[in-house]
């Protein structure tokens, strides 16, 4: 649920992009939060270690704009992805409104698309969300890499049947707001006070 | 009595705006676990507030952890000391941070006691359940479709 802001008339959503180590999480918030005017984002905030590893998380706020009284906010935030960062991840995930996963299309990391993925619907299993009907959506990134996961490899791998996906490059900015855009509104379809 | 959301809103406020003027604090905001801040009171124009809500509840969940490594469940009090400023971040209600801001001059002791009493309050504002009568506009059919339309109008242009 949104978190709503009485004093300042604000309406927040949280967006975390959730995924293996070096999936490109931080490369997806980079992208958006390039693209967009200025006047629609705030500070992008990166934690990361001196190997370009997110340490905590990434963060910026995305100015949706006025509905009535209220200004409504997406935060955007990453997790750490490598494993041993699981604490982090868990208390990131706590209160987000919907869900971007970043897998990583190599074959060789399908292993840890799954591992990142069972990590995920346990956390959010913990905090009582029923990760089915939970905003959610795959992207299948690295696209430009000639030996590709197929799409459709961890929806049946998973159990995600009709769940929205969506393919990316990343680093070259391709399907990257799409991702966001799908993400988005299925964080406002599903709302509800 | 339950209050709503926004009688809660403005008691908060005011608890906020009492305590800068007793302990001679800059600024107070309350962050939610969450990453948001939902109240503040003081001079806010020199902090971006949305970056630090979302930092100093990443700190206290990293705090919390440290909290249970060592077998405590949780710290209650984080005490940031810098050069000049000083940040006191207090956890009320299980689930929420106080953060006071406060220049080097200012007393700690002063700060702390005001903190604690304010805390208290805090407290037994946020027991009393928050109703979302306040706020029933922003549920509505065409509060989504408003939304809706306001995210396609930024992302299809890029």
């Amino acid at each position: 649920m949104p978190h709503i802001n009485y004093q300042a008339r604000e309406l927040a959503f949280k967006i975390v992009y959730y995924g293996p180590g070096l999936s490109g999480k931080t490369t997806n918030l980079i992208h958006i939060h390039s693209t967009l005017d200025p006047e629609r984002r705030g500070d992008i905030v990166v934690l990361d270690t001196e190997e370009e590893r997110t340490l905590f998380f990434d963060f910026f706020p995305l100015a949706l704009g006025r509905i009535g009284d209220y200004s409504v906010r997406f935060n955007m935030y990453t997790v750490p992805g490598q494993v041993y960062y699981e604490a982090s991840r868990r208390l990131i995930l706590d209160g987000a409104d919907g869900i971007v996963f970043v897998a990583d299309s190599q074959p060789n990391r399908l292993n840890e698309n799954i591992q990142s993925f069972q990590m995920l619907q346990e956390s959010l299993t913990s905090y009582g969300v029923d990760w089915k009907e939970f905003p959610l959506v795959l992207q299948y990134n690295k696209r430009d890499l000639e030996d590709l996961l197929p799409v459709g490899t961890l929806e049946s791998r998973l159990g995600l049947n009709g769940i929205p996906v969506q393919e990316a490059v990343a680093t070259a900015g391709t399907g990257v707001i799409e991702t966001i855009r799908i993400a988005s509104r299925a964080v406002i379809e599903k709302f509800q006070l | 009595m339950n209050r709503t959301g926004e009688e809660n809103s403005n008691s908060i406020a005011q608890k906020l705006l009492e305590l800068i003027k007793r302990s001679g604090a800059l600024t107070a905001l309350l962050v939610s676990k969450e990453g948001v801040a939902i109240s503040e009171a003081g001079d806010t124009s020199y902090l971006n507030t949305t970056a630090m809500a979302a930092l100093v509840a990443g700190m206290f969940s990293a705090t919390r952890e440290v909290a249970r490594i060592v077998g405590e469940r949780q710290f209650s009090i984080l005490l940031q000391q810098g050069e000049n400023r000083h940040i006191h971040i207090s956890l009320i209600h299980d689930s929420k941070m106080m953060v006071l801001i406060f220049e080097d001059h200012q007393r700690i002791g002063l700060v702390r006691h005001e903190a604690r009493r304010t805390g208290e309050d805090l407290n037994r504002i946020l027991s009393t359940a928050t109703g979302s009568q306040a706020c029933e506009k922003i549920g509505t059919p065409q509060f989504k479709e408003y939304a809706l339309n306001l995210i396609d109008r930024i992302f299809e242009a890029k």
